[in-house]
């Protein structure tokens, strides 16, 4: 069961951050609940006070401006994936928010929820670092930027403290002749959590790879750049020889950054097949 | 401690007073006494226990009941009367869509959500709609036609 708990509902970003300065440790923000809900069910969250954050407004929006792209906090995945900007500035993005649960969990789930869960298998992760996403966090203490790779400990741990909210998800339109893909493994369809992700975009430029940008989910324990093969390619020609040295560099990544587990033997080729797949993909677009 | 809860439900308003940890399904069962929404598993994985929310279709076992505040809800219950069965119950009898029927009041409420947004949707759309439902009885192929027999 349950354990009891107060259950606040503030109607401003202020009153939220001082609810949160208040409780400190004993508060938890949530949003959907999608993944709080069952931290709560089975002991491993045990608040004194939640603080609903689902009715304030600046968290609610996506918008543009000055070439960049902005999506609160507290925009659902189904929203996402039925947001025209996304779908024309940040594609990837609504690709894997389309994938994450089922429909009544996307139409619950949020993307800021699914950032701070930071689970290793987060769907929205791979996109946002390909996007080399920005979030926004927001306190008493005041305001701050934060490139969304630094926002990760390890895994299912942030570095955003107790009191403060993440508001916002910022990053920059993609020119029109950039390319991207996205693939995910799961044991399903639907309702599973991906076992691989691969999340690449890249621009060609008179032939050679002008621009790459590689991400995988569910290999390393927080998200990152694969910066080792992004390098290996970069300026390069995409012929095979290429792409495969550069899956090779994914593969030492993940294991430099995971150790030798037993999901190793599985994980090295496919990951390696999969980044492979990813890099074809998109410059075949 | 208690909260008070006034939220719309199957087109009516509704007050109830309950701990802010109970879920939505507990409410509704316990509560109200409207059990034909299911608890299947508890965790958001069966979508036995699905109802609308403000149309759209929802987990009730994930959503910890103040959130309904001043929203509205729809459940199975709202769904067509036992002498006039709405269409997708109908449809849902017709092609053989219900044998144990534990599932059966999830799906119909995330099918409804789909043909309001979606009179005509491919197989496709029908089977996504769907994909947040275990069935263990009748395999789903029964079901993608009732409500495929729907969206003409």
């Amino acid at each position: 069961m349950i354990p009891s708990f107060d259950y606040k509902i503030p109607r401003t970003l202020e009153e939220a951050c001082d609810l949160l300065w208040t409780f400190g440790e004993k508060a938890r923000i949530i949003a959907g609940g999608t993944d709080l809900v069952i931290g709560l069910r089975n002991g491993h969250v045990r608040p004194q006070c939640l603080v609903d954050i689902t009715r304030l407004e600046e968290l609610r929006r996506i918008e543009e401006s000055d070439g960049m792209i902005f999506v609160g906090a507290g925009v659902t995945h189904s929203e996402i994936v039925s947001s025209p900007l996304v779908a024309r500035h940040g594609r990837l993005l609504a690709e894997a928010a389309c994938r994450i649960g089922s429909p009544q969990i996307r139409n619950l789930g949020t993307l800021g929820g699914n950032i701070v869960n930071a689970s290793p298998a987060a769907d929205t992760l791979p996109p946002l670092m390909v996007l080399d996403a920005v979030g926004k966090v927001i306190s008493k203490e005041g305001e701050r930027k934060v490139p969304l790779c630094q926002l990760f400990n390890r895994s299912y741990e942030t570095s955003l403290k107790s009191y403060e909210i993440l508001t916002q998800v910022t990053f920059p339109k993609l020119p029109s002749s950039t390319r991207s893909s996205l693939l995910r493994l799961a044991r399903r369809e639907a309702m599973a959590i991906a076992r691989m992700s691969v999340a690449v975009i890249l621009r060609l430029e008179k032939g050679l790879i002008e621009d790459i940008r590689i991400s995988v989910g569910s290999v390393t324990p927080t998200p990152g750049r694969m910066s080792d093969a992004e390098a290996a390619l970069k300026g390069k020609l995409p012929n095979d020889e290429g792409i495969q040295v550069a899956a090779r560099k994914v593969s030492e990544t993940m294991i430099r950054q995971s150790g030798i587990r037993r999901s190793t033997a599985y994980k090295k080729p496919v990951v390696e097949a999969l980044v492979i797949r990813a890099i074809r993909k998109a410059i075949e677009e | 401690m208690e909260r008070k809860i006034k939220f719309i439900l199957n087109g009516m308003g509704v007050e109830v007073s309950v701990p802010p940890r109970w879920t939505l399904l507990r409410l509704l069962r316990e509560k109200l006494g409207l059990t034909g929404t299911k608890e299947g598993c508890g965790i958001g994985e069966c979508g036995a226990c699905t109802v609308l929310l403000d149309g759209v279709p929802v987990h009730s076992c994930l959503l910890l009941a103040p959130k309904v505040e001043g929203r509205e809800v729809q459940t199975i219950e709202g769904l067509g009367s036992r002498g006039s069965l709405h269409p997708l119950q109908q449809s849902f009898i017709d092609h053989g869509a219900v044998q144990c029927g534990f599932c059966t009041p999830g799906i119909l409420m995330s099918s409804k959500a789909l043909l309001g947004k979606n009179p005509h949707p491919t197989r496709d759309e029908v089977k996504e709609a769907i994909s947040g439902h275990l069935c263990r009885c009748t395999g789903y192929h029964q079901i993608i036609k009732a409500i495929e027999a729907l969206a003409k």
